[in-house]
C-alpha cells in the first residue's frame, strides 16, 4: 500500500450525507446518528486478526476513511489514506456467564452512547469483547453520514471472510498480520466504483432535465403541507430540537402479516403499503387531521455500481396521503399505494434538495417536512442494542421478527408509546381482516377501554331534590322564613319577605296572561326588587327573559321582539328606553318592579305553577357569528345544576356576591344558589365599597378568569374561607394561583359549562393547600362531570376518543336545554341523539376541543372552529400567554392571530404591564420578553409583534373580547431600509448581501425571506466564524434569520465569552483590537 | 365534508335532530323519512318542528 502520512484528498459530500450532517448541527454532541451494527465470531481468532480485517475493510471502502468538512461555505467529504480506528478490546473470558452478558451490553452501550465526531475520520468505532476462546461479540458503531442499513449487511458478510482470511493467515507465520491483500484473500471482489464517485455522479444529475422534472413534482405535491402533524404530544415541543429517545419493541402477529400479504396480494399491493396504511389510518384517526405525511426510507442504490458499496445511500422519501372523506381501509390502501408508487417514481431527487425546493426555512424545533417515519425492514432484524435516540418525532421500524417503536422523549412519555403501538396493532389487525371497513371505525381501543372511556364520561348520580328550582325556594322559605335572603346596599329582604313579594308579582303577571310556556322579559339592573320580580315569574309558571339595559338600543329591542315576550318588567327609570325598544307595533305590557303601585297586595293563593319541562328562562348567548340566539332553559335543568351545586359549594349557603348582570347564564349560581340552601345573595358590583365589616364579605364569588386581574387590584372582596367558581373561559394556572396566594383559605373551582347545557355541567374543584392542576397549555383543567352530567369527547364520527385524544365535547343529561327558541334548524345541529345515554336522549355538541386524561380529568383545548393556525403551524394561545404572563413585568397577556396587517397574517402579543411598586409607572421591557419567549418556545409560537395596553378589553360578560383588540402599529420603517446599527449587524449583514447577491441588507431583513437556504445558511455561519472568533451554531442562522437578531446573538455569545475571560485575556484581546488589525 | 349525506331523525318527545345516513341510529330515534345534505336536512326540519315544546309538555299543557 503506498500511503503517505496525512494524505488526503477531497470530493463534495452527497446529498444524503449534507441532510445528515445539517440534521446533526441541530443537536450537536448527540448521538442520534451512531448506528450500531453487531456481529459475533465463533471460531478462535486474536485480536490483532480482527484489527487487521478492519483495516482491510476500510482500505477497500472509502466511506470508512472519510470525515466531513466545510470548505468555503460548501461541506466536502475529505477520504483520508491513513486512519487510526478507536478499537476497544475487551478480554472478559473466565468471568461468569452472567457477568460476561452485562459487561458486554455494557461495552457496547457505552460506545454507541459517545457521539461521533464527523469533522475526524475514521467516523466510526469498534467494540470487540472476547467471551470464550472461541467467542467474539463485536460491534461496529458508525456515523451515518457515512453508513446505512444495506452497508450493515455489506459490513457483516466481509468482515465473516476478512477475519476467517486473517485468522488463516495468523496460523501461517508468527508475523504481525498485514492487511494488504487479505481482500484478495477472503475472496471479496474489487470494487468498481467509490462513494465520492457516486456523490459526484448524483451533483451531476441533480442539473438534469429529469431531475428537475421530479423536483417539481415535490414542489407541487407538497405545497401546503402541514408545517408540523397534529399528532397529540404529551409536552409542548421545545424550543430546540433534541434527539433524546427510547423504543418499545413488539411483533406484529403472524397471522396478522400472513392476512396483510395476503390482501396486499389482491389489491396488488406490497404488505409494505398494507402496513403503512395502517399507519395512515391511525395517524389521521389520532391526529384528527385528514393531511397525513409520513416519511420512509427508500435504499438509493439503484446504480448496479453501488450495490456491494458501504456508503450513506438511503433516501428519504415524503409520502403525503389524504385520509380524508371516512375512506373504507381497502381505499386507503388504494390511496397509499398510488402515492407511493408516485413518491417512488419521483424518488431520484436527494431528499435534501426536496427540502430546499419546498421549505428552505425551517423552525429549528422542528424536523422539515416529516416528523414522522415508517420503515418496513422485513428480512434484516433490529439490533439487540437499545435505542437511546430518536430522528423523528415517533417512527416504526417493523420487521417479519421483533419490530420497534421509536420516539422522542421530549415529546411522548412511554404510556403514550406503548398505547400507540397497541392501537396500531388493533387497527391493522381489523383493517386487514375486513378492508371494507371505514377507516372511522376501526377500533383504537378495546372493550376494556371503551368501557372505561364511558364511564369515566359519567358523573355521579343526581341526588334527587325538588322537580323545580322555584320550589327549592319554597322549601328553603319554609324552613329559614326570618333568615336574610337578599340584600342591595342597606336593603334587605327575608326569606318570608322575598316569599311574599313574589307571590304578589306572579299574581299581577297572571292577571296579565303570563302562564307556563310564556316569557316575561326582565330588563333592570341588579336591585333589591329584582329577586322577587324574577321568582314571581316562575310562580305564575312563566319563564323570563334577562335583557340587560346597558345593551345598545338595537340590540335590546332584537331580544324583546326575538322572545316575543308579552310583557316587560323594567325599573321606573327605563321606561322610556324599554318602550322606545319596543317600538311600533309590539303591544308588550310594561311594568315597572320598583313601582308599589304596581303590585297590589296579594290574595296569598299564588301557588306555584312551575313544572320540570315548562321553561324557567331563556338567555341569549351572543355566538361570534349571526345573530345572538336565545337558548330555553326548562325548569327541570335549572334544578339539576342548582341541586349538586348547593351540595358542592358550601359558600353558598352564606353570602354570595352578584356583581354581573343576570343576562349571563354564569350568575344563575349566585342568583339562586344561596335560596336553595340558606343563604343570602348581595347584589353589588366587585368594585363596589365592601360594607364597612368581614360580614360583607362574600362567601361565595363566581367570576370570569378574566375578573382575577381585577380581584387583585381590589381590597378583599371574600371571606378567608369562600368558595371561588371561575368559569366562561379558559382558567390560566398562573392566575390562579397569584389568587390563592392571597387567599389560603378559599376553594377555588374551574366550572366548565355552555348556556345550552346550563350554567356548569364539568367542574375541578381545588380545595385550600391541595396543589393546583395545570395542563400543558397552562390552563387549570376543566375537571369531571357535574353530578348526572355525562360528557363525551368524540371524534367526527361521534365515537369515543382514547384517553389523551383531542376531540370535540359533548354534554348529555338532565342539563341539557330545550334549545334555540324558535329555531328547530339550529336546535337540531346542535342537539344529537345520544348513542351512550337512555333511549330519545340528546346531547348538546359544545364546539369545544378537550381530551381526557388517563385519570379522567378533562382538559379544554379549545374552540373546534378557531384553531388558530399560522403558516402551516397549529398555534397554542394558551401556552404562549403562559410564557409571557411568567415575564417580569408583566401582569396579563393575551395573544391573537391577526390578518389586518401590512405584513399579512402575523401572531400579536397583547401585553399588560405591572405597575412598579415605587413610582407606579408601567413599563414592560418588550425586547427582554421577545428574549424570552424566542428562547422558550418553538420559533412559529414565538410572536412577531407586542402591542402594550392598559387593560385587556373585555366583553360585557367578563370575557376576553378579541375583537376590541387594537391592530398593531406598524414599527418605524419596520418594512423600509433599516441601516445596520452596531458593528455585529454589519457584519451580518455583509456576510448576506455577499452571500444573497443582494446589494443592499438591512439590519430588519430575513436571511430566508430574501433567497437563503439551508445551505447558504452553512455558508454564512462559517463566514461570520471566520471573521469573529465566536462559537455560533449552523441552527443558530434557523433560530435568528434576521441581521438585527442574529447580531444580538453573536453579541450574546460575545459577552459570554467576555465573562469566562480572565481580565488578562480581556486586556490581551482589547490590545490587539487596538492594533487596527481588524 | 359538504357532500356527507343525513337523515332527519325524531324521538318520542318529537325533538327533531340530524344523523349520518349510514349509521346505526341510538334506541329511541326513529327516522323521519327525510335525507339528504346537513344544509337540506336542517331547511327541511326547519318546515316541520313547529312547535318545539316537547310533546308530553304538549299534550299535559
Amino acid at each position: 500500500m503506498t500511503t503517505v502520512t496525512g494524505k488526503e484528498w477531497e470530493a463534495p459530500a452527497a446529498f444524503g450525507q449534507e441532510r445528515i450532517w445539517l440534521a446533526d448541527q441541530m443537536d450537536p454532541g448527540s448521538p442520534v446518528f451512531n448506528l450500531p451494527c453487531p456481529f459475533e465470531i465463533t471460531y478462535v481468532i486474536e485480536a490483532d486478526a480482527i484489527e487487521a480485517a478492519l483495516a482491510a475493510l476500510a482500505e477497500r471502502h472509502e466511506a470508512l476513511r472519510t470525515s466531513l468538512r466545510v470548505v468555503d461555505g460548501a461541506l466536502r467529504q475529505v477520504v483520508h489514506a491513513e486512519i487510526t480506528p478507536d478499537i476497544r478490546v475487551h478480554d472478559l473470558r473466565g468471568l461468569p456467564e452472567e457477568e460476561r452478558r452485562a459487561r458486554t451490553l455494557d461495552h457496547i452501550l457505552s460506545a454507541n452512547s459517545e457521539p461521533i465526531p464527523t469533522d475526524r475520520a475514521p467516523m466510526w468505532r469498534v467494540v470487540a469483547v472476547r467471551t470464550d476462546d472461541a467467542r467474539w461479540v463485536v460491534c461496529f458503531v458508525v456515523h451515518h453520514a457515512v453508513f446505512d442499513a444495506s452497508s450493515a449487511v455489506i459490513l457483516q458478510k466481509e468482515m465473516a471472510r476478512l477475519c476467517a482470511a486473517a485468522a488463516a493467515r495468523a496460523g501461517e507465520d508468527g508475523e504481525p498480520i498485514a492487511p494488504a491483500g487479505l481482500a484478495g484473500a477472503a475472496g471479496l471482489p474489487e470494487l468498481p466504483i467509490q462513494y465520492a464517485d457516486f456523490a459526484a455522479w448524483q451533483r451531476d444529475r441533480i442539473g438534469d432535465e429529469a431531475t428537475a422534472g421530479q423536483v417539481e413534482y415535490w414542489r407541487t405535491r407538497l405545497a401546503g403541507l402541514p408545517a408540523v402533524h397534529s399528532l397529540p404530544t404529551d409536552r409542548p415541543r421545545p424550543a430546540r430540537l433534541g434527539y433524546a429517545g427510547d423504543e418499545i419493541r413488539f411483533t406484529v402477529p403472524e397471522g396478522v402479516r400472513e392476512r396483510a400479504t395476503a390482501l396486499g396480494r389482491r389489491s396488488g399491493a406490497t404488505p409494505f403499503m398494507v402496513f403503512l396504511a395502517a399507519y395512515v389510518a391511525l395517524l389521521s384517526r389520532l391526529s384528527g387531521e385528514d393531511d397525513t405525511v409520513v416519511g420512509v426510507t427508500m435504499s438509493g442504490r439503484e446504480l448496479p455500481e453501488v450495490t456491494g458499496l458501504i456508503g450513506m445511500f438511503v433516501n428519504q422519501l415524503v409520502v403525503r396521503v389524504d385520509a380524508g372523506g371516512d375512506p373504507t381501509f381497502a381505499d386507503l390502501l388504494g390511496r397509499v399505494r398510488a402515492t407511493l408508487l408516485d413518491a417512488m417514481e419521483n424518488g431520484r431527487v436527494p431528499f435534501q434538495a426536496v427540502v430546499e425546493a419546498v421549505a428552505p426555512q425551517r423552525d429549528p424545533g422542528t424536523q422539515p417536512l416529516y416528523q414522522i417515519g415508517f420503515n418496513y425492514i422485513p428480512d434484516s432484524g433490529i439490533e439487540p442494542i437499545p435505542y437511546t435516540t430518536s430522528k423523528d418525532d415517533i417512527a416504526f421500524d417493523l420487521t417479519t421478527g421483533t419490530s420497534r417503536l421509536l420516539y422522542r422523549t421530549d415529546l411522548f412519555d412511554p404510556e403514550t408509546a406503548e398505547a400507540f403501538v397497541a392501537r396500531y396493532l388493533r387497527v391493522l389487525d381489523a383493517g386487514v381482516a375486513d378492508p371494507a371497513t371505514a377507516i372511522g371505525d376501526l377500533p383504537l381501543v378495546d372493550g376494556a377501554e371503551r368501557a372505561a372511556l364511558l364511564a369515566a364520561s359519567t358523573g355521579e348520580p343526581l341526588a334527587p331534590r325538588a322537580a323545580t328550582a322555584l320550589r327549592m325556594v319554597e322549601e328553603q322559605v319554609a324552613r329559614t322564613p326570618d333568615a336574610v335572603a337578599v340584600v342591595a346596599g342597606d336593603r334587605r329582604l327575608t326569606y318570608a319577605e322575598l316569599d311574599e313579594a313574589a307571590g304578589r308579582v306572579a299574581e299581577r303577571l297572571r292577571g296579565s296572561g303570563a302562564g307556563p310556556e310564556s316569557l316575561v322579559a326582565v330588563c333592570a339592573e341588579p336591585c333589591l326588587d329584582l329577586l322577587p320580580a324574577l321568582l314571581g315569574v316562575w310562580k305564575a309558571g312563566a319563564g323570563y327573559v334577562p335583557v340587560d339595559p346597558a345593551y345598545p338600543a338595537d340590540r335590546v329591542a332584537y331580544m324583546l321582539g326575538d322572545s316575543g315576550a308579552g310583557l316587560v318588567l323594567t325599573q321606573k327609570h327605563l321606561l322610556d328606553t324599554v318602550r322606545k325598544a319596543l317600538r311600533s307595533g309590539a303591544d308588550s305590557e310594561v311594568l315597572a318592579i320598583d313601582e308599589p303601585a304596581e303590585w297590589p297586595a296579594s290574595s296569598g293563593t299564588a301557588g306555584d305553577a312551575s313544572t320540570p319541562d315548562a321553561v324557567a328562562y331563556v338567555i341569549y348567548t351572543s355566538g361570534s357569528t349571526g345573530t345572538p340566539k336565545g337558548v330555553a332553559v326548562e325548569h327541570g335543568s335549572v334544578a339539576a345544576y342548582l341541586g349538586w351545586a348547593g351540595a358542592t359549594y358550601p359558600g353558598l349557603a352564606g353570602q354570595a356576591l352578584l356583581h354581573s348582570p343576570i343576562s349571563f347564564d354564569l350568575t344563575v349560581t349566585a342568583l339562586f344558589g344561596p335560596l336553595t340552601v340558606g343563604g343570602s345573595v348581595r347584589l353589588a358590583a366587585l368594585d363596589d365599597e365592601p360594607v364597612g365589616d368581614a360580614a360583607g364579605l362574600a362567601t361565595f364569588l363566581k367570576v370570569t378568569p378574566s375578573h382575577l386581574a381585577l380581584l387583585a387590584a381590589l381590597p378583599d372582596r371574600v371571606a378567608p374561607e369562600a368558595d371561588v367558581v371561575l368559569g366562561g373561559e379558559a382558567l390560566p394556572a398562573d392566575a390562579v394561583a397569584a389568587f390563592r396566594r392571597r387567599h389560603p383559605g378559599v376553594a377555588v373551582i374551574n366550572e366548565y359549562g355552555p348556556t345550552e347545557a346550563t350554567v356548569g355541567c364539568v367542574l375541578a374543584r381545588v380545595a385550600p393547600g391541595e396543589d393546583l392542576p395545570v395542563d400543558r397549555a397552562g390552563s387549570v383543567p376543566i375537571g369531571r362531570p357535574a353530578p348526572g352530567v355525562a360528557a363525551y369527547v368524540l371524534d367526527g364520527g361521534l365515537r369515543p376518543v382514547p384517553t389523551g385524544v383531542v376531540g370535540e365535547l359533548y354534554v348529555a343529561g338532565p342539563q341539557v336545554t330545550r334549545g334555540y327558541l324558535n329555531r328547530p334548524g339550529a336546535t337540531a345541529a346542535a342537539y344529537l341523539p345520544c348513542p351512550f345515554g337512555p333511549a330519545g336522549a340528546r346531547m348538546y355538541r359544545t364546539g369545544d376541543l378537550a381530551r381526557r386524561r388517563a385519570d379522567g380529568i378533562l382538559e379544554y383545548i379549545g374552540r373546534a372552529d378557531d384553531q388558530i393556525k399560522l403558516h402551516g403551524y397549529r398555534i397554542e394561545p394558551g401556552e404562549i400567554e403562559t410564557a409571557l404572563r411568567a415575564q417580569p413585568g408583566v401582569r396579563d397577556a393575551a395573544v391573537s392571530v391577526r390578518e389586518d396587517t401590512v405584513e399579512g397574517k402575523r401572531l400579536v402579543a397583547y401585553l399588560v404591564g405591572e405597575p412598579e411598586p415605587a413610582s407606579g409607572a408601567v413599563t414592560v421591557d418588550v425586547d427582554a420578553v421577545d428574549g424570552a419567549l424566542t428562547a422558550a418556545l418553538p420559533a412559529h409560537m414565538v410572536p412577531s409583534a407586542y402591542v402594550l395596553l392598559d387593560t385587556l378589553p373585555l366583553t360585557a360578560n367578563g370575557k376576553l373580547d378579541h375583537a376590541a383588540l387594537p391592530a398593531p402599529v406598524a414599527a418605524p420603517g419596520e418594512s423600509e431600509y433599516v441601516e445596520p446599527r452596531t458593528a455585529a449587524e454589519e457584519l451580518v449583514a455583509e456576510v448576506f448581501a455577499e452571500l444573497l447577491g443582494v446589494e443592499k441588507i438591512g439590519a430588519t431583513d430575513d436571511f430566508f425571506e430574501l433567497g437563503g437556504n439551508s445551505l447558504l445558511a452553512i455558508r454564512a455561519i462559517a463566514r461570520i466564524r471566520g471573521q469573529i472568533e465566536i462559537d455560533i451554531p449552523v441552527r443558530g442562522l434557523f433560530s435568528y434569520t434576521t441581521v438585527a437578531d442574529l447580531a444580538a446573538e453573536i453579541e450574546r455569545r460575545l459577552s459570554e465569552d467576555l465573562d469566562q475571560l480572565s481580565d488578562e485575556d480581556v486586556e490581551r484581546m482589547l490590545a490587539s483590537e487596538g492594533d487596527g488589525t481588524s | 365534508m359538504t357532500d356527507e349525506q343525513y337523515v332527519v331523525v325524531r324521538n318520542d318527545e318529537e325533538q327533531y335532530s340530524i344523523w349520518p345516513a349510514g349509521r346505526t341510529l341510538p334506541a329511541g330515534w326513529h327516522d323521519a323519512g327525510f335525507g339528504g345534505s346537513k344544509q337540506e336536512c336542517l331547511d327541511h326540519i326547519e318546515t316541520v318542528w313547529t312547535d318545539m315544546r316537547p310533546l308530553s309538555l304538549r299534550q299535559g299543557g
